[in-house]
């Protein structure tokens, strides 16, 4: 719906020049979730409180938005799909340009949404909430998604990102809970702070640039006055601030932890995937026209850049390092992983760019497989929040292989070990362009980060590998260990075993990724 | 070749408990014959596999052999058999046996792909490939006695190897960005003509990155501690494939690629190498763990062949691959005798008295004295060829201006050969011929035993009760074959060396062709 508010903003913006065109086809990763979000609404109407009904509509609406993007990811000439183009205008004025990258960050935040919804749909019997909502929310947020992704525009942008996060706090705080509301409250202070500054970020650039567009040429025009380029360099670094908040990079990382381990699992997957994927795309369409800068070259960027990568490696695994509850070590690593993704942008090529996107696909789909498992095991009369603790984690590769074996593949793809060769792909292609570029201290910053991580998750898979402790002692364990129950729901399991089997393969074959990109 | 020792392990792995164990057993140990013979064709036809795998990256999964890496890809190949079949008699507590062999295999798996890879990442993917296995192998079935000691040997093991291999990495992607190339053919060609200061920081890179997987001094402390307490396939892996391919990795990469940058750091090199010869030989005269004190003498004979390859002269890297052959088999040998003593008596400390193995297991004693023979290098066994001209080449070094330095080097890894033979003697002594009663009683000799052994640890005494000295200890069944293996392979290689060299001449001229 804001989508469709943020369409006709934006042909109100670009009125004055003529008629838009508009290939609703072209259209079809953003319009497909955003018309499935009313027809759910609608379907609620006639066929309240039922719950297959609105699943299949939700998962429908992300699917089809995924195969509108197929043709963008797999076209062989590489041509970005363009739509939304000015009459008469020159390349660069097409306001929505989603290039094979964009195409397929789409998809893979269509699916990452998907999987957020199976996991949701396990747990509906037991959460309070209305169903039809929840579907809803989850459409709109990946409308948004996938609309900011292929924005080449500041107003479509900055509409399309809010409409990608303002439906997750929703999502969290429907929850009624004391401690959702106290996530919900923390992420929507968050969002709000980060929307003021994005707000008065966008401000900056149109002042420097006099165009709203996110066209290379406006950018180069403006870079070579020293005047404009001063401006712009401060509008694109509050753009950064705006966007670390999304991206939850260190020092804007304080709400992460708090909201995901507060509220319900599946919308902390979609908040550490869906909506980090979305951010991703959001970053590359604002850093991308600085790829070709040369005179003088943007030195400031790729340090800042860099900064807030390293910052958020280093600090992640550190703290994640201390962690013994799955979704705080998630949430801590999410920001760690945050800086992996962000890290080869620092050298601001278009090599850098696709390996930025391509990590970020790797640590969702690792992300995903671990908050499936994280969702599919309890513990029977813990205290609360012990079901996520390290205790009752101990042995699961042995006494529920089909749950632990997913965990320690996606820990060890996170971590970058082999036989999970995907991350390991995934951090050597981060490094190179870094190394391509000269910018080596982030490089051996970025390999402390490596052994630093491997600590963290190693930690972690010995002890799901560890025998399982059959008898607690009085002294130590009154709640730990006693009565883990692993209860893997239909949704849970379509993501364990998709996301299991997408890892295996593309470790083997990593050019199914990165053959995508290219 | 490669392909069936990955799939079968990682098969066996996801299949656990379901599979039974002598399925299990049947399957790996089909699975490693297969391998082996598949390495010997591989080994005659020199076959090469090259398609296009990683575009990003420009990596293509080339894969091809050599004479350098043949007899280690056959060395391997054997290697895996053995170890698999030795799992039949032993498989230790920890997890089905399924898992373990599945690791085992994944381990040979990752050292054949490491031998075979032509394109330098490769080579690096296949290198960390072995880490996770071999962690498993250290940590859920190493020595069932001391769980705190099994989960920190099997930390020191993951982050050492993975700080080593991480700068390694940087190495790597430092090298293919400065020739735009990551095949190892190409950067042959190119990579020797890279400027001064860009070769000695690759060169410092890849060197200290592989010189913890090798080990070298002062990077060599994570070894003992996983030696001693890995089971003994493990053990055996460890020794016979993994710390060849740390100095695989150096052949390949800094001495053949960079040999402008090796040139620069090699006199550093031969110091640590030399180090590491006297440090091991030293701590092998007090060492009172069998098992640790192999670990300690496979650092010393480690750094005879690093010392080899620190002269750059072409008999200095015969003798090292040379070597570096030798020892995995002398030290196979040693750790599947030695392990087996240690899983039936329970420990290995040299603190106490045992009963003369000479008397109570004569096959499993002459096994021991063939292994300590070997490994202090007595002509006519393997060892002595790789030291013999390790010490030959250090005494004409291709290193102008280093000769003086090479010339105390020579000196000093002589004088760690002495120390070799004292230390082989010293356990010969105190197991072969023994100094335990010839009939104890079980009282007397308990007595005995606790004022030799004051400061062993109480948990050893606790589990060790004097009387399982008397257990048979004898080598028996599939053991008994895979030590017939190895000391043939110890004896053929001493007596016939020209075989080995011969194959590998070729490679190390057009290796040495790129040096100044």
């Amino acid at each position: 719906m804001t989508a469709l508010t943020g369409l006709s903003t934006l042909s109100a913006l670009t009125a004055q020049s003529g008629a838009v065109s508009i290939d609703a086809l072209r259209l079809l990763p953003a319009l497909a979730p955003a018309l499935g979000a009313l027809l759910v609404l609608l379907v609620d109407a006639l066929a309240p409180r039922r719950t297959l009904p609105h699943l299949v509509v939700g998962a429908l609406a992300l699917l089809m938005g995924a195969a509108g993007a197929m043709p963008g990811a797999l076209s062989p000439a590489r041509e970005p799909v363009l739509t939304l183009c000015l009459p008469g205008g020159p390349d660069g004025a097409c306001l929505w340009s989603a290039g094979p990258l964009d195409s397929t960050l789409q998809i893979g935040l269509l699916a990452a949404s998907l999987a957020a919804l199976l996991l949701l749909s396990d747990q509906w019997r037991d959460l309070p909430g209305d169903r039809a909502v929840d579907v809803a929310l989850i459409l709109a947020s990946a409308a948004g998604g996938a609309a900011v992704v292929a924005a080449r525009e500041l107003g479509t942008w900055l509409v399309a990102l809010e409409l990608a996060t303002l439906p997750v706090i929703a999502l969290v705080v429907l929850r009624g809970t004391r401690r959702a509301a106290h996530g919900g409250l923390t992420l929507m202070m968050t969002s709000l702070l980060s929307f003021a500054v994005l707000v008065v970020g966008t401000g900056l650039w149109v002042m420097a640039t006099g165009d709203a567009s996110l066209s290379g040429t406006a950018i180069r025009t403006a870079w070579a006055q020293p005047d404009q380029r001063a401006v712009l360099v401060v509008a694109i670094l509050t753009l950064f601030v705006g966007l670390g908040f999304k991206l939850s990079l260190v020092p804007f990382h304080a709400w992460t932890p708090p909201t995901f381990v507060s509220g319900p699992l599946p919308i902390s997957a979609l908040l550490a995937t869906a909506s980090k994927l979305a951010a991703v795309g959001a970053l590359l369409a604002l850093i991308a026209p600085f790829a070709g800068l040369a005179d003088p070259h943007p030195h400031a960027l790729a340090f800042v850049v860099g900064a807030l990568a390293i910052g958020s490696m280093l600090v992640g695994t550190v703290v994640a390092f201390r962690a013994t509850d799955l979704v705080r070590l998630l949430a801590w690593s999410t920001i760690a992983q945050a800086g992996w993704v962000v890290l080869p942008l620092a050298a601001l090529t278009t090599v850098g760019h696709r390996a930025s996107v391509a990590y970020a696909l790797t640590y969702a789909a690792a992300g995903l497989v671990a908050f499936a498992v994280a969702t599919a095991v309890r513990t029977a009369g813990g205290e609360p929040g012990s079901e996520r603790g390290l205790a009752a984690y101990r042995g699961l590769a042995r006494s529920h292989p089909h749950v632990g074996g997913p965990l320690i593949l996606a820990l060890l793809t996170l971590a970058g070990l082999p036989p999970a060769i995907l991350g390991l792909v995934a951090k050597v292609v981060a490094i190179r362009p870094l190394l391509a570029a000269g910018l080596w201290p982030l490089a051996v910053l970025a390999v402390i980060a490596v052994v630093l991580g491997i600590a963290v998750y190693v930690r972690w898979i010995a002890v799901l590998l560890a025998a399982p402790e059959h008898r607690t002692t009085a002294a130590s364990g009154n709640n730990a260990g006693t009565g883990v129950e692993v209860q893997v729901g239909p949704g849970a399991l379509a993501v364990l075993s998709l996301g299991t089997a997408l890892l295996v393969v593309a470790s083997v074959v990593p050019q199914v990724l990165y053959g995508l990109l290219s | 070749m490669l392909l069936i020792p990955l799939l079968v392990g990682v098969g066996l792995i996801g299949a656990g408990r379901i599979v039974p164990t002598p399925v299990a057993h049947n399957v790996a140990g089909i699975a490693a014959l297969i391998t082996f013979g598949l390495a010997i064709g591989v080994a005659i036809e020199r076959p090469s596999v090259d398609r296009a795998w990683l575009p990003e990256l420009g990596v293509r999964s080339s894969f091809a052999v050599d004479g350098i890496s043949i007899p280690l890809v056959l060395l391997t190949a054997l290697i895996g058999v053995l170890v698999v079949a030795h799992a039949r008699g032993e498989v230790p507590d920890g997890g089905s046996a399924a898992t373990f062999l599945g690791c085992l295999l994944l381990v040979v798996g990752g050292a054949l792909t490491t031998f075979t890879a032509r394109d330098a990442i490769l080579f690096f993917l296949a290198f960390e490939l072995v880490l996770i296995p071999m962690w498993v192998l250290i940590t859920r079935f190493g020595d069932p006695h001391r769980p705190p000691a099994r989960a920190e040997a099997g930390w020191r093991f993951v982050l050492y190897t993975a700080v080593g291999s991480t700068l390694m990495l940087v190495g790597i992607l430092l090298l293919v960005a400065s020739a735009h190339s990551s095949d190892l053919g190409r950067l042959l060609e190119v990579a020797p003509s890279l400027p001064r200061g860009r070769q000695l920081t690759i060169a410092l890179l890849l060197t200290v990155g592989l010189a913890v997987k090798v080990p070298l001094f002062p990077l060599h402390t994570w070894l003992p501690s996983a030696h001693t307490i890995a089971p003994t396939a493990g053990s055996v892996l460890l020794a016979a494939v993994l710390l060849k391919m740390g100095t695989y990795g150096l052949v390949r990469f800094p001495v053949a690629l960079v040999p402008e940058g090796f040139g620069i750091i090699a006199p550093a090199v031969a110091i640590a190498a030399v180090i590491s010869i006297l440090w091991g030989g030293l701590i092998c005269l007090v060492e009172r763990d069998l098992k640790r004190l192999i670990a300690y003498s496979s650092v010393a004979h480690m750094g005879f062949v690093v010392l080899g390859l620190a002269t750059g002269s072409e008999v200095g890297l015969q003798a090292a691959l040379y070597g570096n052959l030798a020892h995995g088999v002398i030290s196979a040998l040693l750790f599947v005798v030695v392990g087996g003593l240690k899983r039936r008596w329970g420990s290995v400390d040299l603190g106490r008295a045992w009963p003369a193995l000479r008397e109570v297991a004569p096959h499993r004693g002459f096994l021991l004295i063939l292994g300590l023979a070997a490994a202090l290098g007595l002509p006519g066994l393997a060892g002595f060829w790789g030291e013999f001209l390790v010490i030959m080449s250090a005494w004409a070094p291709r290193r102008p201006g280093l000769e003086d330095l090479f010339h105390v080097c020579a000196v000093l890894a002589a004088i760690g050969g002495l120390l070799a033979a004292a230390y082989s003697l010293r356990v010969a002594r105190l197991i072969w011929v023994g100094d335990e009663p010839d009939t104890p009683a079980p009282g007397q000799s308990s007595e005995e035993n606790t004022p030799l052994a004051p400061d062993s640890t109480p948990h050893v005494l606790l589990t060790r009760p004097s009387g399982d000295a008397a257990v048979d200890v004898e080598t028996r069944g599939v053991e008994r074959v895979v030590l017939l293996v190895l000391a043939l392979g110890v004896i053929g290689l001493g007596l016939l060396p020209w075989l080995a060299i011969d194959i590998a001449r070729p490679a190390v001229q057009l290796v040495l062709g790129g040096a100044p």
